[in-house]
C-alpha cells in the first residue's frame, strides 16, 4: 500500500506539473492576443500566465535549486512545452537568404542547408524561432553561424549579406486569383569574412 | 468514510487497475522503432547538426547555452564529448558513437535485448541530442522524450521480449502495469485536449484556412495547391473536424462505445499528418503512442487481447479495467 502511495503522490505531482505547463502556454497565446478572445481578457490571461511561471519556479532566481530541480525534471519529461502545436492559427513562415558577395563583383544567393528532410524540417523550426521577439538577442550569432556554413562552401566569398525575412502566404481565395507568397524582409546582417576568421558588421 | 478519503481511495482503484503486458510490448516495440527511424533520418546531418562551433551548421554549444540557462543538469551532448575528450577520443568521433549506440538501442528495444538497461540509454542519449539541438528541436522531440521516459520506468521486460525468452523473468505485477499504462493514458488524453482547446482558439481552423496554410507552407508542402483548392470546401470541415476530435478526445475514449472511433480517428489524423505533411517521426510517435495507450484492447483486430492472456492476468476484460 506504500508503494501504491508513493506512485499516486508522483503521478499527481508530475500531472500538476503538466497542467501549469500546459495553462502557461495557453495564458500566454491569450495575452499575447493571438486568439479569438476578446482583448479584455489579455492583461489577466498574462497574470495568469505569471501564476503559471511561478508555479513551475521560474520567478525564482536563475542558481535557486527549486528552479533548476523543477527545469530539470520538466526537461528529463520531455514536458516541458505544451501542446499548443499549430495553434491557434498558423504563422507566416520565414526565409533566410544569403546574399554572397565575390571579389570580383560577382553576387550569388544561396540559403543554409541540410541533407535529409527531417533536418529540414528542424532547419524551418529554427528559422520561425529567430522570428520570435524572445530570441532576439540571438538573432545576430545564430545568422551568423548560418552564414558560416555556407561560406564554408564558397570560401572565396568576401562579404555575406543576410537578409531575414517573413513569407506570406496567400489564403485559398487570393491564390485562385493568381496572388502568390510575398517575401517581407525583418532583418538583415553584413558579414565581412576576412582570411578564416568571420567578422561581422551589422 | 470522510469525503476525501473516498477521493484517495477512488484515485488508488482508477490509478491500479489489473493490466496486461501486451500494451507495454507495443510501447517497447514503436519506441524501439522511433529510436531507429530517428537515428536513420539524421544519419546524413547529425554531426552537421551536433557539430561545436564552426563546424556545424548552428553551434552545438549555443543550444547547450540555452539549455543550461534552464538547468546545468539537463544531459546535453556536451557531456559525451567531455568525456571522450578526457580519454583522447575527439569530438566527431563521440558523436559517431553516440549515433551507432542510439541506433543500436532502437534495434535492441525492438527485439526486446535487455531492456530496463536499453531504455535508460535510449533516453538518455535522445535527451542529450533533443537538448542540444534544442534550438532545431520540434514537437516529435518532445513525444519521443516522453515516451522513453514512461518506458524506463514502466515493469520492463514484457513477456514478448527476448529478455523475457532469455531470463525467463517472472510476471509483473499487473496492478504496475496498469499504473504505468493509466499515465500514458492520461498523459494523451492533456495532450489532446490543450491541443484540441488551443486550436479552438484560433478562427483559421475553423474556416479551414488554418488546413490551407499547413498544407502549403515549406517543408511541409508536399500536395500540390491546385489540388487543395479542388477540396476547399471540405477543408472548414476537416479543420472544425480536427478541432473536435482532439478536444473531446479526454471524454470519449474512455468510454467503451466511442473509444474505438475516436482511437480510429485519431491514429487516421496522424497518418494523414505524416503522409500530407511528411512528418513521419511525429506520426510515427503519437500512433505508438495512441496503440500503447488505448489500442490493445480497444476492439483493434490486431491487437485483440487472446483468451488466454486473459486468463493470466486477471478476470475482468481490459475493456471493463478501461472503463472509469
Amino acid at each position: 500500500m506504500a508503494a501504491k502511495r508513493i506512485y499516486a503522490a508522483w503521478f499527481i505531482v508530475h500531472f500538476f506539473l503538466i497542467t501549469a505547463v500546459c495553462f502557461a502556454g495557453i495564458f500566454s497565446l491569450v495575452a499575447e492576443g493571438a486568439t479569438t478572445l476578446p482583448s479584455a481578457l489579455d492583461q489577466y490571461a498574462r497574470k495568469a500566465e505569471l501564476v503559471g511561471a511561478w508555479l513551475l519556479g521560474k520567478q525564482a532566481a536563475a542558481s535557486s535549486p527549486v528552479r533548476r530541480g523543477i527545469a530539470t525534471y520538466l526537461h528529463a519529461a520531455g514536458i516541458q512545452a505544451g501542446y499548443t502545436f499549430f495553434a491557434p492559427n498558423i504563422p507566416s513562415y520565414h526565409r533566410l537568404t544569403l546574399e554572397l558577395h565575390y571579389d570580383d563583383g560577382r553576387v550569388e544567393y544561396d540559403s543554409p542547408r541540410v541533407r535529409g528532410k527531417a533536418a529540414a524540417l528542424r532547419l524551418d523550426s529554427l528559422l520561425d524561432r529567430l522570428a520570435d521577439p524572445l530570441y532576439e538577442p540571438l538573432r545576430e550569432v545564430v545568422v551568423k553561424m548560418l552564414a558560416f556554413s555556407v561560406w564554408r562552401e564558397h570560401r572565396d566569398v568576401r562579404k555575406i549579406r543576410a537578409i531575414f525575412g517573413s513569407v506570406n502566404q496567400p489564403d485559398i481565395s487570393d491564390f485562385e486569383h493568381g496572388k502568390r507568397e510575398s517575401f517581407q524582409p525583418l532583418f538583415s546582417f553584413d558579414f565581412s569574412l576576412r582570411d578564416e576568421e568571420n567578422e561581422s558588421t551589422t | 468514510m470522510t469525503p476525501l478519503r473516498r477521493w484517495w481511495k477512488g484515485l488508488i482503484e482508477f490509478l491500479f487497475p489489473p493490466e496486461t503486458d501486451k500494451w507495454l510490448a507495443v510501447l517497447r516495440i514503436g519506441l524501439g522503432l522511433q529510436v531507429a527511424v530517428y537515428a536513420l533520418f539524421l544519419r546524413s546531418d547529425w554531426h552537421h547538426l551536433f557539430a561545436s562551433t564552426g563546424k556545424g551548421l548552428v553551434s552545438r554549444q549555443l543550444g547547450e547555452a540555452i539549455t543550461s540557462f534552464d538547468s546545468p543538469l539537463i544531459p546535453k551532448l556536451g557531456w559525451l564529448v567531455a568525456l571522450g575528450g578526457s580519454v583522447n577520443i575527439g569530438e566527431e568521433t563521440v558523436l559517431s558513437i553516440a549515433w551507432a549506440v542510439l541506433l543500436c538501442m532502437g534495434c535492441f528495444l525492438l527485439l526486446g535485448l535487455f531492456c530496463r538497461p536499453v531504455a535508460i540509454i535510449a533516453w538518455f542519449l535522445h535527451l542529450c541530442a533533443a537538448e542540444s539541438g534544442g534550438l532545431l528541436a520540434y514537437g516529435a522531440d518532445n513525444f519521443m522524450t516522453t515516451g522513453l521516459f514512461y518506458l524506463m520506468l514502466s515493469p520492463l521486460p514484457d513477456r514478448y521480449a527476448f529478455d523475457h525468452w532469455l531470463i525467463k523473468t517472472k510476471p509483473k505485477d499487473p496492478q504496475l502495469l496498469g499504473f504505468w499504462r493509466r499515465v500514458l493514458q492520461v498523459h494523451l488524453c492533456f495532450v489532446y485536449f490543450f491541443g484540441g482547446l488551443a486550436k479552438c482558439l484560433g478562427s483559421g481552423w475553423w474556416n479551414g484556412s488554418n488546413l490551407w496554410r499547413s498544407l502549403t507552407r515549406p517543408p511541409f508542402n508536399i500536395i500540390e495547391p491546385d489540388i487543395l483548392i479542388r477540396f476547399k470546401y471540405v477543408l472548414p470541415v476537416l479543420g472544425i473536424s480536427l478541432c473536435l476530435i482532439e478536444l473531446t478526445y479526454v471524454f470519449f475514449i474512455w468510454r467503451k462505445k466511442t473509444r474505438l472511433v475516436w482511437l480510429v480517428c485519431i491514429l487516421g489524423m496522424h497518418i494523414a499528418i505524416g503522409l500530407t505533411m511528411g512528418m513521419y517521426l511525429f506520426a510515427l510517435v503519437m500512433i505508438v503512442l495512441n496503440l500503447a495507450a488505448f489500442g490493445a484492447g480497444s476492439g483493434v483486430v490486431f491487437l485483440r487481447h487472446s483468451a488466454r492472456h486473459r486468463r493470466d492476468f486477471t478476470q475482468c476484460s481490459p475493456e471493463q479495467q478501461l472503463a472509469p
